[in-house]
């Protein structure tokens, strides 16, 4: 039954607000699991509660706590020591024996009445309906419920499905209990998605003397932000595709395009070329969404408020080969010939290494894709047009950008009309706010001319 | 010259001041004569407040208070005022927090001795705490070596009626400190203040003996019902396993061994997932005054832990009940 078991298995950090700003990997994962964000309110609610306590009574506690974390039960021992206010005036965590055993199965009748208890706490509209589902009592403590509300109160004895719209139910209403039971609806002047529950009231074999509808909705109405409401919802919302989706989507796609590869190059045996093509399509198809996940991923570290980049000297030249070794084959798939700056030639700027190898991908996988085959892509290092900065240009033979394109180029989700071409629009976005967060610019530095010129420009690295 | 008219500016007379003090005192005592004499006079033979509970009460909250005291620069004997070390006992002996917690530790260190006498049963080192101590693995093997240190401190500490600060549980020393700072004269705020921090800094409840005992209990997991055989594991190591499985406090789980809390102790034993032979063998080691209860084993360890849990809520005693030791 045990699954994991480790002595000193986590150790983590809150700040005064409770929030946990650094945890290992188990503790990290739990928290997340019980609906946490990293950084954010500690969501382990017995956690919680003992960090809370510790930095009330300004002394070392050592507890046990239980958590329960969709899939197992984990329980385990913390010690949470308060610190001071000059270190943060949080709390440190230290948890030892941590272990994870599966809980066992509730025999479905209780489980059934678990949830139905879940269902009564959680309800913001609840009402009594007769045996024919004619609205008897109605009591709401949704804002956002008042049209419903109204409605009601104006038509006494109606039936409790003229009020609401049933998701994918166009049969005369009422049907019968059974089948409304557990179906979505929308509440009229609510944005949210309701589910509704109605559970018979009276002995059960025989006809119910009457129903207890609970609508429950699926996400609770946003507080009005008191002051850390907004910065709270806009991290959630930043990390939704980079730290929820992300890692769980990367995985069924990889499987979908090896799959894919596995068909199209007919490893198990011969198909025919129609089908090899397909599954040729398949895994290019994935390949996009795939990319199209890092691009949203990276996005949303752009776009976070906290981002920031390393300062470390960089040597331009250096990046540029890197990016073109890894391109390469690519490169040579088209006959695309590319032309590197001459060794000796390296200027140094200050940015991070890794961002700017990120942004010559871009721009050199750019180059190579829109260039006609047989052609070249010159990519130059050089000092900048000023005495503090260096740059790099990518330069290829493909169409010129328009004057008036020069800039929209570098906008949020901007195609310049190209639709089918695997693209996802934010290539360039992320490239230039990368550059922004170095102090650095991105952009075109032939505007009208034919054969498109990319340059990214740094601040130069002084010696010493 | 009538010497009695020489009223204060504020027309109390400091005399009527000082006596009605007392007399609060007084009535304080009073009020407390009835329930005492009558549970004393309901119990026959085990009381839970017997002469030696009530000694081992008194010394250890003299012992706490004089610890506190002495963490401040000595005062000038020659001053006045009454010992700051008595009148903060006195405090503590009307705060009822931590009077249950200080009861719950001279009937532990009672019942300690008493099964000594008569089951030897080791106070300090039982069969179960060996095998702890010689684990495999090393973290357990060294917990288990503070934890009988500590234990064997604990034991040592008891037969002079003492009580380290650093071994309350935090809830139980905040409010000793809060105690100390309400009766602090203004002039000596800053020192005590500046004690308090250092008390705090030095206070690590998982170093403290139930601290360490809980740490030993969260590594033997599943193995944890082992130390329900009262024979096996001793007394320390059977009462912090009872309060972990039967989700009490330590303190309840002391209390539930007493000889007239049979109904408790069954309960807990059955909270903890015993059945009803291995409740019989606990109940012959520490003979309570009642029998196990028949048909025991028909009751569902879920109704045994709500019936305890509605029972901490009742009895009021925010403090520990709610605590999860």
């Amino acid at each position: 039954m045990q699954r994991q078991t480790s002595l000193l298995a986590a150790r983590g950090l809150t700040d005064e607000r409770d929030r946990l700003l650094t945890a290992d990997d188990p503790l990290a994962d739990l928290h997340q699991r019980c609906g946490g964000t990293l950084p954010g309110v500690l969501a382990v609610p017995e956690l919680l509660a003992l960090v809370q306590q510790g930095r009330r009574l300004g002394l070392k506690i050592a507890r046990e706590f239980t958590a329960y974390d969709g899939a197992d039960l984990v329980s385990g021992f913390v010690r949470v020591h308060p610190l001071d206010e000059e270190q943060g005036g949080g709390c440190e965590l230290l948890i030892e024996n941590w272990q994870a055993r599966s809980v066992p199965e509730p025999n479905s009748r209780d489980l059934a009445e678990r949830l139905d208890a879940i269902d009564r706490a959680c309800a913001e509209v609840t009402a009594r309906l007769d045996p024919q589902q004619r609205i008897q009592l109605f009591q709401t403590s949704a804002a956002d419920a008042g049209q419903l509300q109204d409605a009601v109160s104006e038509a006494p004895g109606s039936v409790w499905t003229d009020h609401i719209t049933l998701d994918g139910m166009a049969h005369r209403q009422p049907l019968h209990w059974r089948l409304l039971d557990g179906a979505h609806c929308h509440v009229p002047g609510s944005n949210r998605r309701w589910r509704v529950r109605l559970l018979p009231i009276g002995p059960a074999n025989g006809a119910p003397r009457g129903f207890e509808l609970l609508l429950v909705a699926d996400h609770p109405l946003a507080q009005v932000a008191e002051n850390e409401g907004e910065e709270g919802k806009e991290q959630t919302h930043a990390e939704l595709i980079g730290g929820a989706l992300t890692p769980v989507l990367r995985q069924p796609i990889a499987r979908i395009i090896a799959n894919a590869e596995t068909i199209r190059a007919r490893l198990a045996g011969p198909l025919r070329a129609e089908y090899s093509d397909y599954a040729g399509n398949i895994a290019s198809a994935g390949q996009h969404l795939s990319g199209l996940l890092d691009d949203l991923a990276d996005l949303e570290v752009v776009e976070a408020a906290d981002f920031t980049t390393e300062r470390e000297p960089v040597d331009l030249g250096d990046a540029a080969r890197r990016a073109a070794g890894i391109l390469g084959v690519r490169a040579r798939a088209k006959n695309i010939e590319l032309v590197l700056p001459i060794r000796d030639d390296t200027p140094m700027a200050i940015g991070e290494f890794r961002r700017v190898l990120q942004v010559l991908l871009n721009l050199i996988g750019n180059a190579i894709a829109y260039s006609p085959e047989n052609s070249v892509v010159t990519i130059v290092a050089e000092a900048g047009g000023t005495n503090d900065t260096v740059c790099v240009t990518v330069r290829d033979e493909g169409p010129g950008i328009e004057p008036d394109e020069a800039n929209r180029i570098f906008n949020k989700f901007e195609r310049l009309g190209r639709e089918n071409d695997g693209g996802s629009g934010l290539g360039l976005y992320i490239s230039s706010r990368l550059a922004q967060a170095m102090d650095g610019t991105l952009d075109i530095a032939n505007p009208g001319e034919e054969g498109a010129a990319f340059r990214l420009t740094l601040p130069v690295s002084r010696p010493g | 010259m009538d010497k009695d008219c020489a009223l204060t500016s504020a027309g109390v007379n400091p005399v009527e001041t000082v006596l009605r003090d007392e007399l609060a005192r007084a009535d304080r005592a009073l009020s407390g004569v009835a329930p005492v004499l009558g549970h004393i006079l309901a119990s026959t033979g085990h009381s839970l407040v017997s002469d030696a509970i009530v000694a081992r009460v008194r010394g250890m909250l003299n012992d706490i208070a004089r610890q506190l005291v002495s963490q401040l620069p000595a005062t000038d004997p020659q001053d006045p005022r009454a010992d700051p070390a008595e009148n903060l006992a006195e405090d503590f002996a009307n705060d009822a927090p931590m009077l249950d917690y200080v009861h719950a530790v001279a009937l532990e260190a009672i019942l300690t001795e008493q099964l000594d006498q008569r089951a030897s049963i080791d106070p300090v080192l039982s069969p179960l705490w060996q095998e702890l101590i010689a684990s495999q693995d090393a973290m357990t093997g060294e917990i288990a070596m503070q934890a009988l240190a500590a234990q064997s401190r604990f034991m040592q500490a008891q037969r002079r009626m003492q009580h380290a600060v650093c071994e309350m549980p935090p809830e139980v020393l905040e409010r000793a400190l809060r105690l100390w700072a309400r009766t602090t004269p203004v002039e000596r705020e800053p020192e005590v203040t500046k004690a308090m921090r250092a008390l705090k800094a030095d206070y690590d409840e998982a170093q403290s003996r139930v601290g360490l005992i809980a740490r030993l209990i969260a590594t033997m997991r599943g193995g944890v019902i082992a130390a329900l055989e009262l024979e096996h594991a001793g007394f320390a190591l059977f009462v912090s396993a009872l309060a972990h499985l039967s989700g009490q406090s330590r303190e309840r789980a002391v209390l539930a061994c007493h000889a007239r809390q049979a109904a408790r102790l069954a309960l807990s034993l059955r909270a903890a997932g015993l059945e009803t032979e291995t409740i019989e063998r606990q109940f012959h080691t520490l003979e309570p005054a009642d029998r196990v209860p028949r048909g025991l084993g028909e009751l569902a360890s879920e109704t045994a832990r709500a019936m305890l849990r509605q029972s901490d809520a009742l009895s009021g005693d925010a403090i520990l009940a709610t605590g999860q030791r």
